[in-house]
C-alpha cells in the first residue's frame, strides 16, 4: 500500500487542517440534542494543532524506540558488545505477534478478536522472542566470549542475517507484506486544540512506560537487577563474588528481547502494515533505535530513554518541519554530530583501554 | 630565560613538574626527571605507584595536567603517541604487546617504518626508492635480530616465540624506532635468574651499540641496583627518593615504602 | 588470538628483494594482467554463453569489491560495512558521465566504443574510441568521487570504536539510498539533455527507479583490467612497509602508535583507498547492468563482508576465491549438483596433509556434506536459502573457523611451509 521508503502511515498533519474547535468526548453526550459545541467553540491556528500533533507522533514513535534501544544498552553494559541482531528481535515481535493471531484466527476478513487480544499477543510475543535472545546469546555469542571483538560483531551480523532471511523463507512469514487485525478499537479519547489523542497512542505510550517501570524496578529493586549492575562493572569481580554472570548476561539478552518484541507489538497495533521481514524500513528502525541509545549514552538505562524520545521527537519534527522525504536522514545527522562531539553521549562514561 | 634554558639544554631528557589526575585521583604529583645522553636511570616504586602511568605520560598515552617533557628541548607533551616515537622516544610495554601474527622480522621492520625515506607512491608503482629503502628496513632489521638473539627465528610469528623471547622481540623492535631514550617497562619480568644476568649483558650492550639513553621499570631491585647508574623511587604518584643506587638504598622513606614502618606504638 | 591457525610464517613478506629482478617484476604484473584481460575478453567470451560472460563479469566486480573491502576490514582491522554506499556513488557518477556525456558530446547515447568494449558479436574497427575515453573518464571521476566520500565519512569517524565505525559506514550506505531515492528523475529526452547541459543535468540521477539507458562499455577486458588494477594496488600495499604499518594497527593498535605508526591517517588511507576501488568497481557494474537500481542497500554490502571474512580477512588470493564462490553460488544452489566426491577428496587430502589435526575439519566437511545432500534430495531448489545459508556460514565460521580460507595469509604460504617444517621451526 504505501512505498518502500516509509510505511508509517501519513501523519494527520500532512492533510490539511481547518480551524479546530474543542470539544468533550462523544460519550459524554449520548443524547445528541445537546451539544456542547455551542458553549466551546473557539479557533486555534493551524500551527498549534500541527505542533501538537508532531509531538505526539514523537513521543509515541520515540517510546518504541527507548525500549528497542534498553536491550541495545543492556547487552552492551554486561558485555560491552553492540548486538547488531537486536533491531532484528523488533521485527520479529512484530511478526510473531501477527503470527500468533493468525494461529487464533483473529486475522481473517471476519474474524472478531477479543479485547483481550492485544494483552495475550504481547505476552506471546516477548515469550516468544525472549526465548529466542536466550538462544542467541547461548549458541552464537557465549563460544565467543573470549574471541576477539571483530569475531563477534561479524557473528551479530551473522545472526541478524539469519533472523531477517530465515523470517523470509515460506514456512515462517513469507515475502508478502501482511496486515495485522484492528485490535484496538479506532478511538479517540479526546480531542485538544484540533488533535485527536487516539486510544491507541495512550496504550503505546503507556505500555512503554509500564515496561520501562518494570524494567527499572528489576534493575534497581531485584537482586537479579544488582547481578546485573556487578557485571556491568566488573564481570570478573562479580564471578569472584559469586554473582553467575553466566545467568545473568542470558537473562539481560532475554528481557532485552523481550522488550524489543514488546515494542515490535506496539509497533504492529498502531502501523498494522507489515513490510517482510527483510524490508529496509525494520533495519532502518533498530539502526534509530541503535543511534538512540548512543546519543543517551551507551551503557546508560536512562540514557536510552531519553535518548529514544530524542530520536522520536527529532525524526517527526523534521519531517513535519524540514522535510518529510528525508525522514531517515536526521537520525544519523545526529549521530555523527554527537559522535564528534561528544562519543560517549548524554549519560555515557568515557571508556579508555589499559595500556 | 635564555640563561636557564641554555644551562638545561645539556639535558636530553627533561621531565619537570609533571601531574596527572583521574577525576579525583592523583596517579602521579610533581614528577621530575633529568637525563642526559647515555644515561642507564631506574624507576622503581610499590606496585600502583605509578610507575607505568609515568611511561604513558611520556609517550602520549595520557597528556599531563601540568609540567612538560622535553627531548633536547623540545617539548613532547600534548603530542600524539606516534609523532613522539618520530621524535626519538621509544618503549616497552608491561604486558607484552607484540604484533601477534606477524613475523618477527615484521614485528621489527614495522618500527622502522617511521623512519622511511619513500611515499605510499613510491611503493605502489614499485619505483626504485621504495626498493632500496625496503632494502634499508630488512638490513636493520636484521642486524637488530643477531644483537637481540632472535635471527635463528626470524620467520616465526611472533606468538609463537616463547616469553623471554617475546621480551626480547619488544626491545629489538622498540630499537627499530632509531630512538634517542628508551623506555623498558618490566623487561626482566617473569625471567629466571641466568635470563636476567643476559639481559643485564644485553641492555648494557645495546647502550653502547645502539647509543641510546634508557629509562628502565623493574621490580628487581638486585637488577637495578646493579644496572642503574641512578635512581627515582615512586611511591603513591610521587618522588620520595632519587639518587646513586646506594643513596635509594639508605633512604629511610624507601625503606617505609617497601616494607613499611616497624612494628608497634 | 585464535588458537586454531595454524604456524604460518609470513614468508612473502620476509624474502629478500634484489633492486632489479623487483623493477623488471614491477612493469612485467601489469602487462600481463592486461594480456590475460585482452585474451578473456576476444577469445574466451565468445565461447561463453552470454549468461555465462556475464557471470564472469560479475566475478571481476566482485573480485575488486572483495579486495578493495579487505584493504580495510583485512589489514586494517577496521569494521566497514557500508561499502555498498562507495560503489553506489562510483556507479552513478559513471553512469552520468557516459549517458549525460554521450549525449552532450556526440549527440545520443548508444554504444559508441571500440574493439576492446565492443560485447562479443558486435564488430567494430577502431581500437580505441571517444566513446570508451567517456566511460573511462566516467569510471575514474567514480572512484574520485568515492574516494571523496571516503574522506568525508572516514575522517571524523575512523577515531571511533569499533562497533561504532560499523554504525557510522552503515547508515552512510542507508542515507546514500535515500539520497539517490529523492534525487530528481533521469532526463529522457535528448533534447532536454542539451538544453539543460552541464551541470544542470547532474542532480538528475533518476530517483526510486533508478538510473538506465547506460551503453554497455564493460567487457571481460575493462572488468580485467581494473581488477589487475585491484589486484597490483592490494599486492604491492600489503607487502611493503606501508601495508605492515597497516597490519600493525589490525595486530595491536596502541604498539603500533607507540612505535611510530601516525594511526588516524593511515586508518583514512586504507579507507580511501578502499572507497576509490568500490567506485571503480561501481562505474564497470553500471556499464554492465546499464540500469542502476536505487536500492542499492546493506544486501550489497553484506556480499562483500562475506566474501572478505571467507577468504580470510587481509588474504587477496582468499577474497579472490571467496568472491568467486559467492557470485557463483546463486547459480549452484539453483540445480544443487552432489558434493560427495569433492569433499570425499579433500578430506583425504586433509588427512594425509594434516594427520591427526585433520579430525575435527573432517567432522565438519562430513556434516556439511551430509546436511547438503539431504537438503538437495528433499528441497531441490536451494535459492531461496542463500541468504540463510550465507548467515549460518558466518556465525558457524566465526565459532570454528573465524580466519576464513587464509586468514592474513596468501594461499602461496601453504605450499612454503614446508620449508620451514623442515628446518625445524615448528615447535
Amino acid at each position: 500500500m504505501e512505498g518502500s521508503t516509509s510505511q508509517i502511515r501519513p501523519p494527520s498533519f500532512a492533510l490539511p487542517v481547518s480551524p479546530s474547535q474543542f470539544r468533550l468526548p462523544s460519550f459524554a453526550f449520548p443524547n445528541d440534542s445537546l451539544s456542547p459545541r455551542d458553549c466551546f467553540e473557539f479557533n486555534l491556528p493551524p500551527s498549534v494543532t500541527k505542533l501538537l500533533q508532531t509531538l505526539l507522533d514523537g513521543f509515541s514513535v520515540g517510546s518504541l524506540y527507548a525500549l528497542v534501544a534498553l536491550g541495545y544498552t543492556m547487552v552492551y553494559g554486561v558485555l560491552r558488545f553492540i548486538n547488531f541482531a537486536h533491531g532484528d528481535v523488533f521485527m520479529l515481535g512484530a511478526w510473531v505477534s501477527w503470527m500468533i493471531a493468525k494461529w487464533l484466527t483473529w486475522t481473517g476478513p471476519d474474524a472478531s478478536p477479543p479485547w483481550f487480544a492485544a494483552i495475550v499477543l504481547l505476552f506471546g510475543s516477548m515469550l516468544v522472542c525472549g526465548t529466542l535472545g536466550y538462544l542467541i546469546e547461548r549458541f552464537a555469542y557465549r563460544p565467543l566470549r573470549k574471541s576477539p571483538r571483530l569475531n563477534v560483531l561479524i557473528t551479530a551480523i551473522g545472526v541478524s542475517l539469519f533472523i531477517q532471511n530465515a523470517g523470509q523463507l515460506n514456512f515462517i512469514f513469507g515475502t508478502d507484506p501482511q496486515k495485522m487485525p484492528q485490535l484496538l478499537p479506532d478511538v479517540t479519547l479526546f480531542t485538544l486544540a484540533g488533535v485527536n489523542f487516539e486510544l491507541i497512542d495512550a496504550i503505546i505510550v503507556s505500555t512503554a512506560i509500564a515496561l520501562m517501570v518494570a524494567l527499572q524496578w528489576l534493575v534497581y529493586g531485584t537482586k537479579l537487577g544488582l547481578g546485573m549492575r556487578a557485571v556491568s562493572h566488573d564481570p570478573q569481580t562479580a564471578a569472584l563474588m559469586g554473582v553467575p554472570v553466566d545467568r545473568v548476561i542470558s537473562l539481560t539478552f532475554v528481557i532485552g528481547s523481550a522488550l524489543a518484541a514488546g515494542a515490535g507489538l506496539l509497533f504492529a497495533l498502531e502501523y498494522r502494515n507489515l513490510q517482510q521481514p527483510a524490508a529496509a524500513t525494520w533495519v532502518l528502525f533498530g539502526l534509530k533505535a541503535f543511534v538512540a541509545a548512543v546519543v543517551g549514552g551507551i551503557g546508560s538505562m536512562k540514557g536510552a530513554m531519553v535518548g529514544g524520545l530524542i530520536i522520536g521527537l527529532l525524526e517527526t519534527v523534521c519531517s513535519a518541519y524540514v522535510s518529510p522525504q528525508f525522514r531517515e536522514v536526521y537520525v544519523f545527522v545526529l549521530l555523527i554530530i554527537v559522535l564528534l562531539v561528544k562519543p560517549s553521549g548524554i549519560f555515557g562514561k568515557m571508556e579508555t583501554e589499559k595500556v | 630565560m635564555t640563561s636557564m634554558t641554555s644551562m638545561m639544554s645539556e639535558a636530553l631528557f627533561h621531565i619537570e613538574n609533571v601531574s596527572l589526575s583521574f577525576g579525583g585521583l592523583k596517579a602521579v604529583v610533581d614528577f621530575q626527571l633529568r637525563m642526559n645522553s647515555g644515561d642507564l636511570h631506574g624507576l622503581i616504586g610499590p606496585n600502583g605507584a605509578g610507575k607505568t602511568t609515568i611511561f604513558n605520560l611520556i609517550t602520549g598515552v595520557y597528556q599531563p595536567d601540568e609540567g612538560f617533557i622535553h627531548l633536547a628541548g623540545k617539548p613532547m607533551q600534548g603530542k600524539a603517541p606516534w609523532a613522539i616515537a618520530y621524535a626519538g622516544i621509544a618503549r616497552t610495554f608491561q604486558n607484552i604487546r607484540l604484533f601477534p601474527d606477524l613475523s618477527v622480522i615484521d614485528n621489527v621492520r614495522t618500527a622502522n617504518h617511521l623512519r622511511k625515506k619513500h611515499t605510499l607512491l613510491h611503493t605502489l608503482l614499485r619505483a626504485p626508492r621504495h626498493l632500496t629503502d625496503e632494502q634499508t628496513m630488512m638490513d636493520r632489521a636484521t642486524e637488530l635480530l643477531d644483537v637481540i638473539g632472535l635471527l635463528h627465528v626470524k620467520d616465526h610469528l611472533a606468538r609463537n616465540l616463547p616469553y623471554g623471547d617475546q621480551r626480547r622481540l619488544e626491545i629489538a623492535r622498540a630499537l627499530a624506532t632509531l630512538p634517542k631514550v628508551l623506555l623498558l617497562d618490566e623487561p626482566a619480568a617473569g625471567m629466571n635468574p641466568s635470563e636476567k644476568k643476559s639481559l643485564i649483558t644485553l641492555i648494557q650492550k645495546i647502550r653502547e651499540q645502539f647509543d641510546v639513553t634508557i629509562l628502565l621499570i623493574d621490580h628487581d631491585m638486585n637488577l637495578v641496583m646493579n644496572l642503574c647508574e641512578h635512581i627515582t623511587v615512586l611511591d603513591h604518584g610521587q618522588i620520595i627518593a632519587a639518587g646513586t643506587p646506594q643513596q635509594v638504598q639508605k633512604s629511610d622513606e624507601v625503606i617505609k615504602a617497601y616494607l613499611g614502618e616497624p612494628a608497634g606504638e | 588470538m585464535s588458537e586454531q591457525a595454524p604456524l604460518q610464517p609470513d614468508l612473502a613478506n620476509s624474502a629478500n628483494v634484489t633492486v632489479t629482478t623487483a623493477a623488471g617484476r614491477s612493469a612485467l604484473f601489469p602487462l600481463i594482467g592486461l594480456a590475460v584481460a585482452f585474451v578473456l575478453h576476444r577469445f574466451i567470451a565468445p565461447m561463453l554463453s552470454p549468461y555465462h560472460a556475464g557471470l564472469a563479469l560479475d566475478i571481476g566486480v566482485n573480485i575488486i569489491l572483495a579486495v578493495s573491502l579487505t584493504i580495510v576490514n583485512g589489514y586494517t582491522g577496521q569494521f566497514s560495512i557500508g561499502h555498498a554506499g562507495f560503489m553506489a556513488i562510483g556507479a552513478y557518477t559513471a553512469g552520468a558521465t557516459t549517458y549525460y556525456g554521450s549525449i552532450l558530446f556526440m549527440g545520443h547515447y548508444d554504444f559508441a566504443g571500440g574493439i576492446l568494449s565492443a560485447p562479443i558479436g558486435m564488430e567494430t574497427t577502431s581500437f580505441f574510441t571517444g566513446g570508451d575515453s567517456l566511460f573511462l573518464a566516467g569510471c575514474i571521476m567514480g572512484g574520485i568521487m568515492a574516494a571523496l566520500a571516503g574522506l568525508i565519512v572516514g575522517l571524523p569517524s575512523i577515531r571511533l570504536r569499533g562497533d561504532y565505525l560499523a554504525i557510522v559506514t552503515l547508515g552512510f550506505g542507508e542515507i546514500m539510498r535515500v539520497l539517490l531515492e529523492q534525487s530528481p528523475e533521469q532526463i529522457l529526452s535528448i533534447e532536454q539533455v542539451k538544453q539543460t547541459g552541464f551541470p544542470g543535468v547532474v542532480p538528475h540521477l533518476g530517483g526510486a527507479i533508478g538510473f538506465g539507458r547506460i551503453p554497455q562499455y564493460a567487457s571481460l577486458f575493462w572488468v580485467y583490467a581494473f581488477v589487475t588494477l585491484t589486484l597490483i594496488v592490494a599486492y604491492r600495499l600489503k607487502f611493503s612497509s606501508h601495508g605492515r604499518a597497516l597490519l600493525a594497527i589490525r595486530e595491536n593498535e596502541v604498539a603500533a602508535g607507540a612505535m611510530g605508526v601516525p594511526i588516524t591517517r593511515y586508518k583514512v588511507i586504507a579507507f580511501v583507498i578502499a572507497a576509490a576501488l568500490a567506485g571503480l568497481a561501481g562505474g564497470l557494474f553500471a556499464h554492465q547492468v546499464r540500469l542502476i537500481p536505487s536500492t542499492f542497500g546493506f544486501q550489497k554490502s553484506f556480499d562483500v563482508l562475506i566474501m572478505v571474512v571467507l577468504g580470510g580477512l587481509g588474504s587477496i588470493s582468499g577474497s579472490i576465491i571467496a568472491a568467486a564462490i559467492v557470485t557463483l553460488l546463486p547459480e549452484v544452489l539453483r540445480d544443487p549438483p552432489s558434493i560427495w566426491p569433492v569433499m570425499l577428496g579433500l578430506i583425504v587430502v586433509l588427512a594425509i596433509v594434516r594427520r591427526k589435526r585433520a579430525i575435527r575439519p573432517t567432522i565438519i566437511l562430513a556434516l556439511v556434506t551430509i546436511a547438503w545432500e539431504v537438503l538437495r534430495a528433499v528441497v531441490g531448489d536451494l535459492s531461496p536459502y542463500r541468504m540463510v545459508m550465507f548467515a549460518l556460514a558466518l556465525i558457524l565460521m566465526m565459532i570454528l573457523r573465524p580466519q576464513g580460507f587464509f586468514g592474513i595469509h596468501e594461499i602461496w604460504d601453504y605450499w612454503k611451509r614446508k620449508k620451514i617444517a623442515a628446518n625445524g621451526a615448528r615447535p
